[in-house]
């Protein structure tokens, strides 16, 4: 149900501000060669397209902590769409964000 | 030959394993082994692709009482799945998800078995020490997958060996929880068999968040061990969360810094043992990395050098086998480590050699040269990823990317990709040390590194 949830908030009404501070701290962490802008919202996070691997969903857990203190569990199974993508990313920070 | 008891001696009543808020005691345990077993139709081989931990060892055991070969691919890759299937053939898939977790071979599902429980009073199977129970790779310095067979009684003993060492330092028998690939020689031995074999409790959770770890230690009763990563220690540090009190740290696959190894005695209050091994060698050494930097081998391992190669002997292994690392030996069983070979490279645990790694990215069709290298700021305890300098005038870096991903671990992918018009190579065809640091410092001096 989450996620159902999780999803219409990213579709309906994506924080475009949270979602490009996100992407430029996703590449500054990981020193991605890539321009933030060429993060696509809606496409996969992790996989093929951004090169992106676990040791990196670690590096972001990490920087999402100390940036809006929001701790990432994986006791259920919602991580693979919460790392689906930038956008839904973003959404389940901005819910979240305690800073 | 002789043989040993399939399972360890100790009261069938004590709690073995923690899943899912549940205890499951060794007696327990030891009849899911022995049903599995009955049930497993007869295969020389299966490919254990068990999601959870006691799920794993279930299958792991009830293979071995069936005197079938478990095979452990390193990692989930269909690449790496095809090339294992080709080589380990008439492999049955073991594993306790509903769908398949491999096309194309057959599927066994291990945890949802409807077969009458093994009676009591079932003998405990007794196994040969030469049995080969399981076949790890690695991915080998020519990039294909080379397996490695252990038997299930020099496992024990490297093992048993360990456990002395471990269960010492913390004071007594532990809960395990491990956060490495139960699939990798380090995960296999630290959170699978040292519970197992050595009288501790093992934890069917593979935690990966620091919140994960953190609940993972709360569920299991005192004293524990955490068994860890270099890199994932220094996360779970980093995110600064309280954890329950940890008895022991056990941390391998690659250097501990001795900062990173004091940061943890300091924050958490216990010991920190590092291991020296590989998958070829499984446990070999071990040290308290904030005390003394000097290496004491596991059991009855001695080491030997010979040509400019360090070897190591003893019942863990049918024949010598060779160290991937420079070694200065003080006695047959104390050694330093001085350096990893020098083509050797190390990322996220992973190994590989820089010649592998150069030739995969040159043969890349419209990479006319190409170059790996270590940027520059990393120390060799942190993730540091390889960067790659290369001449493809009609490629991007998407593609190289995507060509090498067929080929490489995704640890190995170069970032950044910096391309460049040539690469000034010497009459000899070599790009000098100094050219790549000229190289390094022109391009890549002023990056920050993960």
């Amino acid at each position: 149900m989450q996620i159902m949830e999780l999803h219409s908030t990213a579709q309906t009404t994506p924080d475009l501000a949270l979602e490009k501070e996100m992407a430029a701290l996703i590449v500054t962490a990981l020193n991605l060669d890539i321009a933030p802008e060429a993060i696509v919202p809606e496409e996969p996070l992790y996989g093929d397209k951004l090169g992106i691997d676990s040791i990196d969903i670690l590096e972001i857990a990490l920087v999402v902590s100390k940036q809006y203190g929001v701790q990432m569990k994986a006791d259920s199974e919602d991580n693979a769409h919460i790392f689906g993508s930038l956008r839904a990313l973003t959404a389940y920070v901005g819910e979240r964000r305690v800073k | 030959m002789n043989s040993l008891p399939l399972f360890s001696e100790i009261d069938p009543d004590a709690n073995f394993a923690h899943r899912h808020g549940a205890w499951i005691s060794r007696g327990q345990f030891h009849a899911a082994v022995l049903t599995l077993a009955a049930a497993l139709p007869e295969r020389a081989r299966v490919l254990n692709m068990c999601h959870d931990r006691y799920w794993f060892a279930v299958s792991l055991f009830a293979a071995i009482a069936r005197g079938s070969l478990t095979v452990l691919p390193n990692s989930a890759a269909p690449e790496h799945l095809a090339a294992v299937a080709a080589e380990q053939t008439d492999l049955l898939v073991l594993g306790d998800q509903d769908a398949p977790p491999v096309a194309h071979l057959p599927y066994f599902r291990v945890d949802t078995v409807a077969a009458p429980p093994a009676p009591a009073g079932t003998p405990i199977p007794m196994i040969p020490f030469d049995q080969r129970v399981a076949c790890v790779y690695t991915s080998g310095t020519t990039g294909t997958p080379t397996p490695h067979y252990k038997t299930f009684g020099r496992l024990r003993l490297a093992v048993l060996a360990g456990a002395e060492r471990l269960w010492h330092a913390a004071g007594a028998p532990c809960s395990v929880v491990g956060t490495s690939p139960i699939r990798h020689m380090y995960g296999l031995e630290a959170s699978v068999l040292l519970p197992l074999f050595a009288g501790g409790r093992l934890s069917a959770q593979i935690p990966f968040f620091p919140l994960d770890i953190a609940a993972s230690l709360a569920e299991v009763p005192a004293p524990r061990l955490l068994a860890i990563t270099p890199f994932h220690l220094r996360k779970l540090l980093e995110a600064d969360i309280a954890l329950p009190p940890v008895a022991a740290i056990l941390s391998a696959t690659a250097p501990l810094s001795r900062e990173l190894a004091r940061e943890a005695e300091h924050r958490l209050g216990c010991p920190v043992i590092e291991i020296y091994g590989s998958t070829e060698t499984g446990q070999l050494a071990m040290r308290a990395p904030c005390r003394d930097d000097v290496w004491q081998c596991l059991g009855a391992t001695t080491l030997e050098t010979h040509e400019g190669e360090t070897w190591a002997h003893g019942p863990a292994y049918p024949t010598p086998q060779m160290l991937n690392d420079m070694i200065a030996l003080l006695s047959p069983t104390t050694f330093r480590l001085l350096d990893r070979k020098a083509n050797m490279v190390n990322v996220a645990g992973k190994r590989s050699s820089l010649s592998f790694l150069n030739a995969t990215l040159a043969a890349l069709p419209g990479v006319e040269d190409a170059v790996f290298c270590v940027p520059p700021g990393g120390t060799d305890t942190d993730v540091g990823r390889l960067a790659a300098f290369v001449v493809a005038p009609t490629l991007d870096r998407k593609t190289i990317l995507t060509g090498l991903r067929a080929h490489l671990d995704p640890v190995f992918l170069p970032r950044p990709i910096v391309f460049v018009p040539a690469l000034p190579r010497d009459g000899n065809g070599k790009i000098l040390a100094r050219t790549l640091s000229a190289l390094i410092d022109q391009h890549l001096g002023g990056r920050k590194r993960p």
